[in-house]
């Protein structure tokens, strides 16, 4: 089989199964998680996430060398997440605290990094990843980092995506918010650690909200998603190396990995795009159209008066101030 | 109504037979009672000094205009904000015995666009019961199965939620909280922009859980529909303005004191007080 030879020929190369093994463990977990990004909305908290990251990446790597880089990136993580949910819970307008808190932390990473004499090199290869020199022992690091994001949003899978669809019916049957946000937020951040290292910080968040997007635009069918963005993402990952493999080995133009396998999850997102576009064409009217000028129709009061003031008055502006 | 002055117990009795369905036993401290209980978000009260109850197999109308507070005391019941002062006791106990209470939102607090079928909204109400980490079974889906029954959806069963219209969504929603099994069923402005055949499928639904002796309290600005399914009124206008039988509490008055800047229908006629805010 010619054609498919450059699919598995590469990964005879220890460097490069080492590479597609972290790669595949990664995106499929990435899958799962970035499922529940995408219903929650999440994508501008995950965002924030990737930039409190890379000052505990940095750090890390500035005193431990590339044994600290984990430790690093796992303290900061971690902690990138606990204040998150809390800011979320607290505060009233939440984006601008996310993006101020994190992008001084992403300031405080590049300024460590640039303290070291080799400073280029270093920051290109925490920005972008380095996933054809993983150690072993790296390989193993990212399986249990995986393990664990896995674990804490798998089996809190029903009450996540219960919380996602109706969030007051959700607390007021007893699953606190505060426990299932720092579950998903702590998830959210593990998988940024454990990407940062193989397609570097600044990919890490295609390979978390592009496989969740792909499944949003496949099916309707919500436990369908989990299974098709982990699929998507782990095919694209294994064509992103191979693609990346053969043109810089056999054809002369250099590719860099991760960033080939963030392009190859783009173009599959593309693709699926234009397909749902054309599907929906075709059946007349887009369903998510539809929906929205139901929504959008005039609610029959019984009182004449009782419309206006109604037109007046947000119906839910008693609540505003709330989070759950 | 079956009050229970004695107060010997504080967890009324709630036995379950073979198939998971609760029975009604008539002689046990109200489903709700709220005294003297003052609501708040974070900082800012909300509601104060709220007296009402509310028995098994009788219906309460909550009604008030909007921003009247009716949400926001809906919300005080469930524990979603805080409680400031006083007591709400649900069959005798606070906080709420676990699974004794089903609330039914207001369908425009969901995302239409979420990919899940009514069959699998409706499942949701399976999941207190169920609790952390354990998946439905097959007891879980006759429930839901008959919970779709009662309200008249299960040819909608596999439909996105979305795609329903807003009746069938309202429908949908008070079948995920009767497959919850509750004792006491809240329910925030169901009736809103419903048609005439959803309307009456859910009095129908109403009257049914109130004759299986599920107490209902109801949040609406419909006197209409509160005169058909409901036996005790509660007005408010952002405090308490009247709480009693509905013919001793609907009274011009009353409503008009309640509804001091906004019309309402009543005996056919559009009652307006004139002279207040904007008018």
């Amino acid at each position: 089989m010619d054609v498919f030879s450059p699919l598995f020929d590469a990964f005879a190369l220890p460097f490069m199964s080492r590479a597609l093994v972290v790669l595949v463990v990664l995106s499929l977990v990435a899958g799962l998680v970035g499922v529940l990004v995408n219903l929650r909305g999440l994508e501008f908290i995950s965002d924030g996430l990737t930039h409190a990251v890379f000052p505990g990446i940095a750090i890390g790597f500035v005193w431990g060398g590339r044994d600290g880089l984990f430790l690093g990136a796992m303290i900061a993580a971690l902690l990138a997440a606990v204040v998150l949910t809390l800011i979320v819970r607290r505060a009233v307008t939440t984006d601008a605290a996310i993006a101020i808190v994190f992008t001084a932390m992403f300031s405080v990473g590049v300024i460590v990094v640039s303290r070291e004499t080799n400073y280029v090199g270093q920051l290109e290869q925490l920005l972008f990843g380095r996933l054809l020199t993983v150690s072993p022992t790296e390989v193993v690091q990212t399986i249990v980092i995986c393990g664990v994001a896995l674990l804490l949003v798998g089996l809190t899978l029903k009450e996540q995506v219960f919380r996602a669809f109706d969030r007051t019916y959700s607390a007021a049957a007893g699953f606190r918010p505060l426990v299932l946000d720092m579950l998903l937020n702590v998830a959210i951040a593990l998988v940024v650690v454990a990407a940062s290292n193989a397609v570097g910080n600044l990919l890490v968040l295609a390979v978390l909200i592009v496989p969740g997007a792909f499944a949003r635009l496949v099916t309707q069918r919500v436990w369908w998603l989990f299974p098709l963005a982990a699929g998507f993402a782990g095919l694209c990952a294994w064509f992103g190396l191979a693609l990346g493999y053969e043109a810089s080995v056999n054809n002369g133009i250099d590719l860099p990995s991760g960033a080939t396998v963030v392009l190859v999850l783009v173009a599959g997102y593309a693709v699926a795009f234009l397909v749902r576009l054309a599907v929906d064409r075709v059946r007349g009217g887009t369903v998510a159209g539809t929906a929205v000028a139901r929504r959008a129709g005039p609610a029959p009061l019984r009182g004449r008066r009782a419309t206006r003031a109604a037109a007046q008055v947000p119906r839910n502006s008693a609540n505003s101030g709330v989070r759950h | 109504m079956n009050e229970n002055p004695s107060q010997q117990s504080t967890t009324a009795p709630r036995e379950t037979d073979a198939d998971g369905e609760t029975t009604v036993d008539s002689a046990h401290a109200p489903a709700l009672r709220v005294a003297g209980a003052s609501f708040a978000y974070g900082a800012a009260p909300a509601l104060a000094d709220i007296n009402f109850e509310v028995a098994a197999g009788t219906a309460v109308a909550m009604i008030g205009p909007n921003g009247s507070g009716k949400s926001t005391l809906l919300k005080g019941i469930l524990g979603l904000i805080a409680r400031t002062a006083g007591t709400v006791e649900v069959l005798g106990a606070s906080p709420a015995p676990a699974g004794t209470v089903g609330y039914v939102p207001q369908t425009d607090e969901l995302d239409p666009q979420f990919p899940i079928t009514l069959e699998q909204v409706v499942m949701m109400g399976r999941y207190r019961a169920l609790g952390w980490l354990r998946l439905p079974g097959r007891r879980d889906r006759a429930s839901v199965a008959e919970a779709l029954e009662v309200v008249g959806l299960s040819h909608r069963a596999k439909t996105r939620f979305g795609e329903l219209s807003g009746g069938q969504q309202q429908r949908g929603l008070l079948a995920r909280a009767i497959a919850s099994n509750p004792r006491l069923l809240l329910l925030d402005e169901p009736f809103n922009g419903l048609d005439q055949q959803n309307r009456d499928a859910l009095i129908e639904t109403v009257k049914r859980l109130k004759h299986d002796g599920v107490a209902v309290l109801v949040s609406t600005h419909d006197i209409e529909l509160a005169r058909a399914v409901c036996d005790c009124v509660l007005l408010l206008n952002g405090e308490q303005v009247a709480f009693g039988p509905l013919e001793q509490v609907l009274t011009l008055d009353n409503v008009q004191r309640a509804f001091h800047n906004v019309g309402i229908e009543m005996d056919e006629h559009t009652v307006v007080v004139p002279g207040h805010g904007g008018h």
